[in-house]
């Protein structure tokens, strides 16, 4: 806004009547359909969605912690074990750190259980696999 | 070209010889040397549990080297021997240098990322504490 006024008033005095023929058309357009835009839409949006908005988001919000509250249950966040290890690389060759995301049948485990984070169980179902190409872990457990 | 790092590890019949091993890991060695590779580390694991049965056996004498080759002819040449060699019942080689390398770069950010951090904690903490109390700031900022 500010740019396209400042052009505008060196415009007149240097050409009178044709730049500001081409000029004033499209400044004008611009600044009315944009000043009517502007001051459009926001009136009437910005009431007319804060209205309804806090009406339809406030019911739902309470009523999240209530259905919580009667079941009582609160889950707990789980976070990702090699986050908080801070571990920059999974070494394949220690299956005592792999196992715990093995299910007991061998498969793996998915984020969803375990909470690893997504770039970490990349790396872990990669040494998983590493793992149990040489016998460290198994593909399937035995019966 | 730059140097690659492979693991290598093997798997011998839980009833061979130690000697049987160390002649296994020696002619690995000589045919890594001769052709123009180096041999890092050489770890016996000893007898170990295998997570599932080869050949019919439930344990296995493990040995892991360590191994840095500018290519990757070696690799081929060793597991040719490795499938030769009698007492191997399975082995593995894996290319680590790529991992390590991201390892490396992982650690180098976030020690940076370490070093930065004392003046990124310290403006959000005066403004916690200096609502609390005067007194009770220094306290405060310890533990945030």
């Amino acid at each position: 806004m500010a740019d396209e006024q400042a052009p505008r008033p060196p415009a007149p005095p240097a050409a009178p009547s044709a730049p500001s023929a081409h000029t004033g058309p499209p400044s004008g357009g611009y600044s009315g359909s944009s000043s009517g835009g502007h001051s459009g839409p926001p009136g009437r949006f910005g009431p007319g969605g804060g209205g309804p908005r806090p009406q339809g988001g406030r019911p739902s919000g309470p009523g999240g912690p209530a259905k919580r509250g009667k079941r009582n249950f609160v889950r707990k966040k789980k976070v990702c074990r090699f986050c908080v290890d801070k571990s920059d690389y999974i070494d394949y060759k220690r299956a005592e750190i792999l196992a715990p995301f093995l299910q007991e049948r061998g498969k793996i485990l998915p984020r969803r259980m375990t909470g690893t984070c997504a770039r970490h169980q990349r790396w872990l179902t990669v040494a998983i696999k590493r793992a149990q190409n040489i016998a460290l872990l198994p593909f399937a457990a035995e019966l | 070209m730059e140097e690659r790092q492979y693991d290598l590890i093997f798997i011998c019949r839980p009833d061979t010889a130690e000697a049987d091993v160390d002649k296994v890991i020696a002619t690995l060695e000589h045919t890594a040397t001769e052709k123009g590779a180096k041999i890092e580390k050489t770890e016996k694991w000893g007898r170990k549990r295998m997570a599932y049965r080869v050949h019919r056996l439930r344990e296995g004498f493990y040995v892991y080297m360590v191994l840095r080759s500018s290519h990757g002819e070696v690799v081929k040449e060793l597991e040719r021997r490795l499938k030769v060699a009698d007492p191997v019942m399975k082995y593995l080689t894996v290319r680590v240098d790529e991992e390590l390398k991201r390892q490396d770069k992982l650690k180098r950010h976030r020690e940076k990322r370490a070093a930065r951090r004392p003046r990124k904690t310290v403006p959000s903490a005066v403004p916690s504490a200096a609502p609390a109390a005067a007194g009770g700031s220094e306290p405060a900022a310890a533990a945030s």
